[in-house]
């Protein structure tokens, strides 16, 4: 009977007796549910196998020490710092993948993907042959840095990850904020305040990174100034050693007003949450340059 | 100039993977010459070689070979390996236990490392094969460090961390001999404090087979005779592989460290026969104007060379070049001890030059010298030659090493006994 379930297929090229043989060579150390996958998904182009195909090859590459942690992980999981696979080791399963789908990537694909999420969303798209989901960017602290007017040691932004919609920005609390000295002696807890600031600067980030006039005026990273916030709670304290993920949304651009709700968690906690973060701002204009 | 002392070997080799075997095997005349499992087609002419014991490389997958435990290595190292590079790369972590090397005395920029090797004609012969049947992009990213000449320096300075001069040699035969006597003048000229060297050769049907075409290779299915240099019915050589480190450190190390020695480097010499690409010089031209120069380097007289390990790879025409070429620099009568330990090695190909000074090292620290093995008839133009056929428990105060390459590279290297 069939189950009325419609399962996703794409077209594929089968393979012949011998590809079969020569990508089960290639795909010898992997499981047996992998090889098997794969074989199927030559047959059918049943996408709904992709998963099982791509985190198998993964696996396949990772030391045996951190494997449990693939099968543990979820998609967030990042391949350089989590599962220590090198820009070489990346090369491999890149190989291993294109045989094993019959796909080809160019090296320019490559560059942005650093999660799990961001190879099985790569590839989905890439096997459906339609356009790749637009990825968050992501930006260092040097090119945070380099973007807004703060500065350590009133930083408090260690990487951003820019999409379409949002901007999520982490801060590990290191103790060694001169700020916790005193609030309090002996008992070091981040201040609330400067849980609003770090939004904000996110905000900023946002604001100067994506927004511009009509006419293509870009804002003065100079010229933006907090005016207020609606709502404020804070639901969990902060303490050195914690990161904080932070996110912020914008909520309606009208110069010289932008205004964004935020929120900030830790390990999925949530800290704290902001409404109607309003910022004043005002683009750059050539008259600056001739002061 | 400092003084330059060996305090360190590793060896993996046809006759031992440690240095005790290989002594033993050396002194009672042992070889390590075997009917080679791959060789046993029919269209292979040749027969015999003389692989290393105790590994299992045939694969083209590193993740399939079997090699001793104690070198256990993790699938990130071993994928940029072709089989030398792991002989290599395990006679380098015994030359470090040898030598008794902290960490910190291997990653320095002080210390740095000189290889050589002709790189693995297998494994680039595997991934184009792979190339041109499945695709240019269905490669493994890592064929060409794993295979081009140059993957024994890759590999060791990536793996080991070093920080000082790293390059490799690619002169045939004499390449690790190029190697050692540059890594003496980078500690004699005070521009390095430690030096590893090391050679290493892959041992299989590709690194072999094609010597067969050159009629270099003898073609006789007796192990137990087949490699025979100065012997009037010698044939050819018998191919070999493996992986030998040697450690050089300056005097100012070596008394920092309180490091025990093998002995001392005290000069060489190089010079080339201008001759022909692959057969050696008639009256080994290139070869005596090396041991020349070496002797002046090291401020010798002719008898002071108590034992001369010969290049002598058992090939008619190389033999005699060698002969010649001894008897014109050292005369009738002042002929050291002569052998050619490659009677019992095989040829080793780039390896050979520092596998033969390295024996020079065990046989200074173990007081024997190691006799030429299977001469039944001492070929005729070697009368007068003090060609020893059994080792001879002596330890003689200066020896020096002599090996040569295709297009009559020529290197002859001196070394000094530190022990009394």
């Amino acid at each position: 009977m069939n189950s009325g379930i419609e399962i996703e297929t794409v077209a594929v090229a089968p393979l012949s007796e011998d590809e079969r043989e020569e990508l089960a060579d290639s795909l010898k150390r992997c499981t047996e549910e992998t090889r098997e996958a794969a074989f199927q998904f030559r047959e059918t182009g049943q996408l709904i196998l992709l998963p099982v195909i791509i985190l198998g090859i993964i696996e396949r590459f990772l030391e045996p020490e951190i494997r449990p942690k693939l099968r543990e992980g979820d998609g967030s999981l990042k391949l350089i710092d989590d599962l220590g696979i090198d820009s070489l080791t990346m090369m491999e399963i890149i190989v291993l993948v294109e045989e094993s789908l019959d796909l080809s990537i160019d090296n320019e694909e490559l560059r942005d993907l650093r999660t799990l999420d961001d190879v099985r969303i790569f590839l989905d798209a890439k096997i459906r042959n339609i356009p790749v989901p637009e990825k968050n960017k992501h930006f260092s602290v040097e090119a945070i840095l380099a973007a807004i007017p703060h500065h350590v040691p009133f930083l408090f932004l260690n990487e951003v990850s820019l999409g379409k919609d949002e901007a999520i920005g982490s801060y590990t609390i290191s103790g060694l904020e001169d700020f916790l000295k005193g609030h309090f002696p002996e008992n070091p807890v981040f201040p609330a305040s400067i849980m609003l600031e770090a939004l904000g600067q996110l905000a900023v980030f946002y604001l100067v990174t994506t927004h511009a006039s009509d006419s293509g005026q870009s804002v003065d990273p100079k010229k933006i100034f907090f005016t207020g916030c609606e709502a404020v709670r804070c639901q969990r304290m902060c303490v050195p050693g914690e990161t904080l993920t932070l996110s912020i949304k914008p909520r309606g651009f009208r110069y010289p007003i932008a205004k964004f709700e935020g929120k900030i968690t830790v390990n999925g906690e949530t800290a704290a949450w902001a409404e109607d973060i309003s910022l004043t701002f005002d683009w750059t204009s050539d008259s600056d340059n001739s002061v | 100039m400092s003084r330059v002392f060996v305090t360190g070997l590793g060896f993996i080799s046809s006759i031992g993977n440690d240095e005790d075997t290989v002594v033993d095997n050396l002194r009672n005349l042992k070889h390590g010459i075997e009917l080679f499992e791959p060789l046993q087609v029919p269209e292979s002419p040749v027969k015999l070689a003389a692989p290393v014991k105790d590994f299992d490389v045939e694969s083209y997958d590193p993740e399939d070979w079997v090699y001793p435990a104690k070198y256990k290595l993790r699938r990130e190292t071993l994928r940029s390996f072709s089989p030398h590079v792991l002989y290599a790369y395990c006679s380098m972590k015994q030359a470090i236990e040898s030598a008794n090397l902290e960490p910190s005395d291997v990653s320095n920029i002080d210390t740095g490392i000189y290889t050589a090797s002709a790189g693995s004609s297998r494994f680039l012969h595997k991934s184009l094969e792979k190339m041109y049947n499945r695709g240019i992009m269905r490669c493994n990213p890592l064929n060409i460090v794993s295979s081009v000449a140059g993957t024994v320096s890759f590999n060791l300075v990536s793996n080991f961390q070093i920080q000082g001069v790293s390059t490799g040699f690619a002169s045939a035969c004499a390449s690790s001999g190029h190697a050692l006597g540059f890594a003496f003048e980078e500690i004699r000229r005070g521009k390095q404090k430690r030096m590893f060297v090391v050679g290493a050769e892959d041992c299989n049907f590709d690194s072999i087979v094609p010597f067969a075409v050159m009629r270099a290779l003898s073609l006789s299915t007796d192990p137990d005779s087949a490699a025979r240099p100065f012997d009037k019915n010698r044939q050819g050589f018998v191919s070999s592989g493996g992986g030998v480190t040697m450690v050089l450190e300056s005097e100012d190390e070596v008394a920092r460290r309180g490091a025990t020695v093998y002995g001392e480097i005290i000069g060489w010499g190089q010079a080339s026969d201008g001759y022909n690409v692959a057969i050696s010089h008639p009256d080994g031209r290139g070869l005596q104007n090396a041991m020349k120069l070496a002797l002046k380097d090291a401020e010798l007289a002719l008898d002071n060379i108590g034992y001369l390990n010969a290049h002598a790879p058992s090939t008619p025409i190389g033999d005699l070049s060698e002969v010649i070429a001894m008897k014109e620099v050292f005369g009738p009568n002042t002929s050291p001890m002569i052998s050619s330990t490659k009677a019992l090695t095989g040829h080793g190909l780039s390896l050979s030059s520092l596998l033969e000074s390295s024996i020079c090292m065990v046989a200074y620290k173990h007081g024997f010298v190691p006799g030429s093995a299977n001469i039944d008839e001492l070929m005729q133009e070697a009368e007068g030659l003090n060609i020893i056929r059994k080792s001879i428990e002596e330890r003689p105060e200066y020896i020096m090493s002599n090996s040569s390459g295709f297009g009559g590279a020529n290197i002859s290297l001196i070394f000094r006994s530190c022990q009394s």
